[in-house]
């Protein structure tokens, strides 16, 4: 097949002969000895620079504790980038406190990622003055950072921050993820106050059975009870109460969950033992009661893992500036984005983001759309266009005049047409709650019959067997086996770069039936392409002639070209002068005494052809004014996608890709996906999400995963059963969705799917476990024979076996899966 | 607050260092005698100061609270500052703790030879060195608190949790248990009489292994492990679990000492059940431990630090298992009194203690004198040797305790027990013999750890003060409320600290709860009477002579044990016992029975085998007890000791304390008139007359007169 | 009788600890203690010695 064809040759040739290589001594990137400062090689001059800083403050501990820790300071800075800092209303947003005397600020921080960056960030004190102090959370990636206004300000602060490569991540409704603390810290609470009471409990309980129910000393027995009593009291009405309150909630719902039997069971325990202690007729079943408490919020709390440092819901805003630069009478003012208005002229500086949708003021400007359209190559724009908010500008700085404030611009309005992402994604309700429905009604049913019996034989034993048969049989393992199954499982995941939202994700990812992919970033790599040229057969020196120009370019499809040479041929860089680029069209420069033209057909050859409609990803190549042929430069698809595909499709998984780009790659596809897949191209945003809504109106029980890296493709994503965002670099942003995969694990994707449905198996068995202990334990009861002993031996039992049997079963599976 | 500049305190970590290396030698050397004693009897046991019974107590003390102590005050002293990132709140407290401890340490040293004991294991020093230690440590805590609230560091590190659950339960427990009524300067009796005093004693016991040589050691080894191995603990979670779960069950694990003792069933069981939970949390603890080296375990091979931390690490999962284990009914019943026990603690001791304090050491001391470890080798020899040690330690006591134990329960076919008690012991006399090469090795890999030391010092410089800086605590504005009685808790030093104390006094108030409560102890046998006054002399004796340490009085309810030693005890019978002698080992036979039955022997019998047991039993291994013939009692206590006893509880008539020394000195006469009667010619106011009274005494109330009252077994 | 009533006093001092320390915990967890449960385990590992002396304490750190 033509595509891995391809992906070989690169492969082979991916080492450039000749050039002496070295790492990084900061970032650990491959790069040349050109650089260096007291014999450490850096492939940049920004990390040279961030070891320099280092170096000058002592702080070279960096480099010791984990190797090039450093993270490669991706584009340049240019001197205003922060200035939006400066502004008061900004600062408004930011800091969480201040008293004149110190700041307090706290940031997320995406690029922390060892003990390097914890030591480093936790020492910029001794960089800059006036920091007072900065404390990291790894798990979140914040920093907390207190700083001394007078001596320092937000903007130096950050600018340290960011020219050291990390970057705090500062946008506009980052309000998420605050409130996580609290609720943890319910549960602790819970969690202590159960354990403490319940190895009190214990102790005071086992007397009685030790001494097969008589102590020599009858008060102690009283004493011990009553104690016991007494300790049972917060684990019922506080530790507990969580059990009972969203049982109530779906009893209000007329729905039986999970937590319904087990509230149950616990009030039941708790009601018949307080009446054994008060008659003095027992001792009553606090142990077992305290211990499936605690057992089951120590699961919860233990499980519960969730990626804090990531965020699942983001909406477009937070890709928007906080601020930006508007041109008042001759005067830069930075004002916060919400504040533009009609007829603000703003300035855009190279690489930065249009706010709103704005007219162009200047001659020209290149910009790329990806971000809307998920169309990743650079459109022109003339003076007077429409350019919409979201757009990102390629060439240097221009001017541009608001025509909407950002409330009604067109990508705000895409998103405030679609309800999707007002309502909250219907999560259909797991499949363990029929589950407890269906235990409930039977444990409902024995106890009665229980009682029935008992009515006939002997009516005393009613009360006992009944109470009994709901103690013993209480579902905390039917509870903990789920749990435990999806929290393992959820780890499985996460060491394959694959990380949910929650639980309830993995159940959803298992009922999958079509899969919609997007193509650009998705299914192709952004920064590799496999290029093809058609003319006249190039000479060595006219591809280094060729590769010298294009090296100057910043150009995407130039940087693209650059690449392949220097992949495919061994190039040496000629000198290169009167270099000219002119955005959207191309480049040109004098290159060893001849005259090099790279870029659009009219750009080159000079026929007037409207660049709109040119065909896409296409380089022509002029020298001495006589064209030498075409570059088409074809998207590179993930090594392993064919594979990946051909086993879903072999599933019976309908396959769809939604593209946002022109057809050009419609065969390739089409040879990678099968004649059965449905491919669209030109999809806007708007067209994507109506696809995914009409996929599942059509025929009932399909359930949709959708793929999908840029914004253009957020609402796709939601509109989706489950959307899994693909990422370059997790610690990017990505759009609103359900998980976010690491684009290196994207062609694993039919395993995880495998590997989801198993899961759903575990649980099923661990459920059929514990029924079985149920079984035993209502034995017991309705003959109405229980002793607390039997009780207090059962729960622990069947909840520990059960427990170690599912992570066991999941972990086993996940290596049977291949992951 | 401003990034502030500081230093720590290096001098008193060096200090601890030293005072570590010098008790742990001196304590492994007293072990090796005693050890050694076992071997060769005649030559080694200089009466009286260094007879075993003398000895044995000063090397539990010497090695737990001077070597271990002093290892743990080490490890505070260096992590605490450092975790906090504060210097000790006073140095002056600090040095008062260091000076306080090392005194109290001489003291042991001076007065456990002198036979100055109150006879509970672990806590046999006299009362007024157990006021000593209560100051001495509070004032450890009083400046462990100082410094947790000057702190610059919020977060409070794990280990640091260790530490505060250190202080506060082993000041408890030594209150608690060390509650006793002194007699004269250097004599007291303890508040509690009997079982109530074993359940004390052993609640105490137990848990002093548990929280002096346990938990602050995890602590230790949660921050030194990490340090020494360059990256962080398994998993930080699983440490906080492991020290909550800790907490709450620990100290509920005592009672599993006295397993098929008089002590009543579900007591007992109470204790397995919590002994037996312990194995979770300790395991946990283990695997964070060794799991922290995952991945890096080259790093073990080439770092000498990382083999000694290994190995405590293992043996403390090793010991943690065998405890619950051997808290076991079928089990205890096997190792209870035997040398396992002794091996199940060598283990934990030499094995978990020692290699992490060795380990420490190597690690602290290049960095407090800023250099490096003069020899790497030398370290690698003593970690073999030390290794090696342990086996040659361990293997044989198993063996001996499990062999012994299997030779006690033999019976022919006709019924008859097949072993005489002195074969078991002539028996296990080449285990002791390898147990002290064992115990040699391990003193010889420390002595060149000394060597090795000393030239690290000498090739570096002490760094008394350290620099070091970080930025003031920042202030909490106030985030969540509802925390304003801890703030102010926080803001105010002194608060906080009587908060710790009151808790730790209230302790103490609930102690004063016996006194009451012994005044209603109707002795549940009516045949059980006080001792006379020569026997309670006698007894005294006993005390001082250590002799529980070999012997125990406790007759277990087993066939084996009831043929032997006669009937089994009950609880009934110990009412007046302040001490309890019920002892935990049975080096020689139990004498809960000496005087009753067909144990009974002769006066005469008793004066020759005091004078020279191996004359009498052949090949036996106890000490010569003949100076008991030459000294001369002192009578001069007896009115005290009845006085005493009458506020015990003990239902002397009113006023006996004036008529106690005239029937004592009629009893003496009535002795040595019967010794004479074998020509044996003895004044009547020697020692040994009390003490033949004493052993003449026991076990025989319960025959007298079938059980009057209910026997609460 | 006897055995009894010392117990009584064992196990009201043990929940006396127990309850001490479960009013340490409530403060802890209140204190946001345990809110970060990782990254206290990497920050110890950090000497805080002033910049100069950075070099020489680590190195013997790693050897």
């Amino acid at each position: 097949m033509e595509i891995t064809e391809t992906i070989q040759r690169s492969k082979q040739k991916s080492n450039p002969a000749g050039k002496e290589l070295t790492r990084c001594y900061h970032c650990g990137e491959d790069c040349d000895r050109s650089i260096s400062t007291d014999d450490k090689y850096f492939c940049c001059e920004g990390c040279q620079f961030v070891y320099q800083l280092l170096q000058q403050n002592g702080l070279c501990n960096y480099y010791d504790l984990s190797s090039t820790p450093g993270i490669k300071v991706k584009g340049k800075f240019t001197a205003e980038r922060f200035a939006y800092l400066d502004n008061a209303d900004v600062q408004q947003q930011l800091i969480r406190f201040t008293d004149g005397r110190q700041t307090h600020v706290s940031f997320y921080l995406p690029q922390m990622h060892c003990a390097s960056c914890i030591w480093l960030l936790e020492n910029l004190h001794t960089i800059q003055k006036g920091i007072l102090y900065s404390k990291t959370n790894f798990q979140r990636k914040e920093i907390s950072i207190a700083y001394d206004p007078q001596q320092t300000s937000l903007r130096r602060v950050v600018e340290l921050l960011a020219y050291t490569g990390y970057e705090p991540y500062i946008s506009f409704n980052e309000s998420e993820k605050k409130k996580v603390k609290k609720v943890n810290r319910q549960q602790l609470f819970k969690i202590g106050v159960a354990g403490f009471c319940f190895s009190n409990i214990m102790m005071l309980s086992f007397p009685e059975y030790f001494s097969s129910g008589s102590i020599d000393q009858p008060y102690l027995q009283k004493v011990f009870s009553y104690l016991n009593l007494i300790l049972a009291l917060p684990v019922f009405f506080y530790s507990a109460s969580g059990f009972f309150i969203s049982a109530w909630k779906g009893l209000r719902q007329k729905w039986l969950n999970i937590d319904a039997p087990i509230a149950l069971a616990i009030l039941v325990t708790f009601s018949r033992s307080v009446y054994e202690i008060l008659t003095a007729t027992g001792p009553g079943y606090f142990d077992s009661m305290s211990g499936i408490v605690l057992f089951m919020l120590a699961g919860r709390w233990f499980q519960d893992k969730t990626y804090d440092s990531f965020s699942f819901d983001r909406d477009y805003k937070s890709y928007f500036p906080l601020g930006v630069t508007v041109l008042k009478d001759g005067a830069e003012k930075i004002v916060t984005i919400n504040t533009l208005q009609k007829g603000d002229q703003v300035l855009v500086r190279n690489h930065e983001m249009v706010p709103a949708d704005a007219v162009l003021l200047s001659e020209e400007a290149s910009v790329d759309y990806s971000f809307v359209s998920g169309e990743n190559t650079p459109v022109l724009k003339r003076k007077g266009e429409l350019i919409y908010a979201g757009a990102q500008q390629l060439s240097g700085s221009v001017m541009l005049e608001v025509i909407n404030p950002v409330s009604q611009s067109y990508i705000t309005q895409l998103w405030n047409n679609n309800d999707v992402f007002k309502e909250k994604k219907n999560t259909e309700k797991s499949f363990i709650h029929p589950w407890s429905r269906y235990f409930t009604i039977t444990l409902l049913l024995i106890a009665a019959a229980a009682a029935f019996f008992w009515w006939m034989v002997d009516p005393s034993k009613i009360l006992p067997a009944v109470t009994a048969a709901l103690i013993v049989a209480c579902p905390c393992s039917l509870l903990l086996s789920a749990t435990f199954t999806y929290g393992n499982m959820l780890r499985q995941f996460g060491k394959n770069k694959l990380y949910l939202k929650n639980a309830s994700v993995i159940e959803s990812l298992a009922g999958v039936t079509n899969i919609v992919f997007d193509k650009t970033g998705t299914l192709t790599q952004a920064t590799l392409a496999d290029i093809t040229f058609d003319g006249v057969p190039l000479s060595q020196h006219e591809i280094n002639m060729i590769g010298s120009l294009a090296k100057q370019s910043v150009h995407p499809l130039s940087r693209l070209l650059t690449q392949w040479l220097e992949n495919q041929f061994t190039m040496s860089v000629l000198p290169v002068s009167f270099f000219s680029e002119m955005s959207g069209k191309g480049t040109a420069a004098m290159v060893d005494g001849h005259q090099v033209k790279l870029g659009s057909q009219a750009f080159v050859a000079g026929k007037q052809v409207n660049e709109h409609k040119a065909e896409n990803g296409t380089v022509f190549v002029a020298i001495d004014e006589n064209v030498r042929g075409v570059f088409h430069v074809h998207n590179r698809y993930r090594k392993g996608t064919a594979s990946m595909l051909a086993t879903l499709a072999g599933k019976g998984y309908s396959l769809h890709v939604l593209s946002g780009d022109h057809a050009a790659e419609h065969d390739r596809l089409r040879m990678l996906f099968g004649q059965n897949a449905i491919l669209r191209f030109n999809q806007s945003p708007q067209e994507k999400l109506d696809y995914i809504r009409a996929l599942k109106k059509d025929q009932h029980g399909t359930r949709v995963l959708m793929l999908g890296d840029g914004l253009n493709d957020a609402g796709a994503l939601l509109q989706s059963d489950i959307g899994i965002a693909v990422s370059e670099n997790i610690s990017q942003f990505t759009p609103a969705s359900d998980a976010i995969l690491d684009c290196s694990q994207f062609t694993k994707l039919d395993r995880f799917i495998a590997y989801a449905r198993s899961g759903k198996r575990v649980v099923t068995w661990s459920f059929i476990l514990s029924i079985l202990y149920n079984i035993v334990g209502l034995s017991f009861a309705v003959r109405a024979a229980l002793s607390p002993l039997v009780a207090a031996i059962l729960m622990p039992v069947s909840s520990v076996s059960i427990v170690l049997f599912v992570t066991a079963a999941t972990s086993f599976q996940a290596r049977r899966k291949g992951l | 607050m401003q990034l502030e500049k500081f230093q720590y305190d290096n001098r008193i970590v060096r200090n601890f260092a030293y005072a570590t290396i010098l008790w742990g030698v001196v304590g492994m050397l007293v072990g090796l005698w005693a050890a050694l004693e076992l071997v060769f009897p005649k030559v080694l046991n200089v009466q009286p100061w260094f007879n075993f019974g003398r000895i044995r107590p000063l090397h539990t003390n010497a090695v737990i609270f001077a070597f271990v102590g002093n290892g743990i005050f080490m490890g505070y002293y260096y992590s605490l500052q450092r975790l906090l990132k504060t210097r000790m709140a006073s140095d002056i407290l600090s040095r008062i703790h260091f000076w306080g401890w090392q005194l109290i340490i001489v003291a042991a040293a001076i007065t456990l030879p002198l036979g100055i004991t109150t006879s509970k294991e672990y806590a046999e020093l006299e009362w007024p060195i157990d006021i000593a230690i209560a100051v001495i440590w509070v004032i450890f805590g009083w400046n462990m608190f100082a410094t947790i609230l000057k702190r610059r560091e919020r977060h409070l590190y794990v280990a640091i949790w260790f530490y505060i659950a250190t202080f506060v339960t082993v000041a408890v427990l030594h209150i608690v248990n060390s509650f006793e009524l002194p007699v004269t300067f250097l004599k007291s009796y303890s508040w509690y009489a009997g079982v109530q005093d074993a359940l004390v004693q052993w609640w105490y016991g137990h848990n002093a292994v548990a929280f002096f040589l346990t938990t602050p050691y995890l602590g230790l080894m949660y921050y030194f492990l990490p340090k020494a191995a360059n990256r962080p603990v398994f998993s930080y979670k699983l440490s906080i679990i492991h020290f909550w779960a800790l907490i709450f069950i620990y100290i509920w694990a005592g009672p599993h000492h006295l397993l098929y003792s008089a002590l009543p069933n579900w007591a007992q069981s109470l204790g397995i059940v919590f002994s037996f939970t312990l194995i979770f949390p300790s395991w946990g603890g283990m695997i964070n431990g060794l799991l922290t080296l995952r991945g890096a375990w080259d790093k073990v091979r080439e770092d000498v630090i990382l083999k000694f931390m290994v190995v405590a690490v293992t043996a403390y999962g090793m010991a943690t298992f065998e405890g619950p284990m051997l808290s076991l009914k079928t089990i205890n019943a096997i190792s209870h009194f035997t040398d396992w026990t002794i091996a199940h603690v060598h283990v934990g001791g030499l094995g978990w203690n020692g290699m992490l304090t060795f380990g420490i050491l190597y690690w602290l001391i290049p960095k407090i004198f800023k250099t490096e470890l003069y020899s790497r080798k030398l370290a690698n020899a003593h970690f073999w040797i030390a290794t090696l040690g342990i086996l040659f330690y361990a293997i044989p006591m198993y063996w001996a305790g499990f062999t012994q134990a299997s030779m006690w329960k033999q019976f022919t076919e006709s019924g008859q027990l097949k072993y005489p008690f002195l074969e078991t012991v002539t028996y296990l006399k080449p285990f002791y013999a390898t147990r002290s090469f064992g115990g040699a090795l391990y003193l010889v890999g420390a002595l060149l750890m000394v060597y090795n030391i000393y030239k690290t010092v000498r090739q570096g410089k002490l760094v008394a003060n350290e620099d070091a800086e970080a930025p003031a605590l920042e202030k909490t504005y106030q985030q969540h409320n509802g925390e304003h009685w801890h703030r102010w808790l926080e803001r105010k030093p002194v608060p906080f600290l009587v908060a710790t104390l009151i808790v730790i006094l209230i302790g103490g108030v609930i102690e004063m709860v016996p006194t009451f409560l012994v005044k209603s102890n109707v002795p549940t046998i009516a045949s059980v009477k006080p001792y006379t006054p020569l026997e309670l002399q006698g007894r005294d004796i006993y005390v001082r002579e250590g002799c529980y340490t070999c012997h125990s009085q406790m007759i277990r309810p087993f066939r084996s044990e009831t043929e032997r030693y006669g009937e089994y005890s009950k609880a009934g019978e110990f009412v007046y016992d302040h001490p309890f002698q019920w002892g935990s080992k049975r080096t020689g036979p139990d004498l809960a029975r000496e005087g009753a039955g067909n144990n009974r022997k002769t006066n005469t019998w008793h004066f020759n085998h005091l004078d020279d047991p191996q004359a009498i039993s052949t090949g036996s291994i106890m000490p010569s007890y003949s100076f008991l013939i030459d000294n001369v009692l002192d009578t001069s206590t007896t009115r005290a000791k009845i006085r005493a006893m009458q506020t015990l509880g003990v239902p002397y008539e009113k006023g006996y304390e004036d008529k106690a020394n005239r029937d004592l000195a009629i009893q003496a006469s009535q002795i040595a008139a019967t010794l004479h009667n074998d020509s044996i010619m003895v004044p009547s106011n020697r020692e040994i007359i009390a003490v033949i009274a004493y052993l003449q005494r026991l076990g025989t109330d319960i025959g007298k007169n079938k059980i009057a009252g209910t026997s609460n077994k | 009788m006897q055995v009894v009533s010392v117990l009584i006093i064992l196990i009201a001092v043990s929940i006396l600890v127990a309850g001490g320390f479960l009013v340490a915990f409530i403060w802890s967890v209140k204190k946001g203690q345990f809110d970060d449960d990782y990254t206290p385990s990497v920050r110890m590992l950090f000497d805080d010695t002033p910049a100069p002396d950075e070099e020489s304490s680590v190195k013997s750190k790693q050897s």
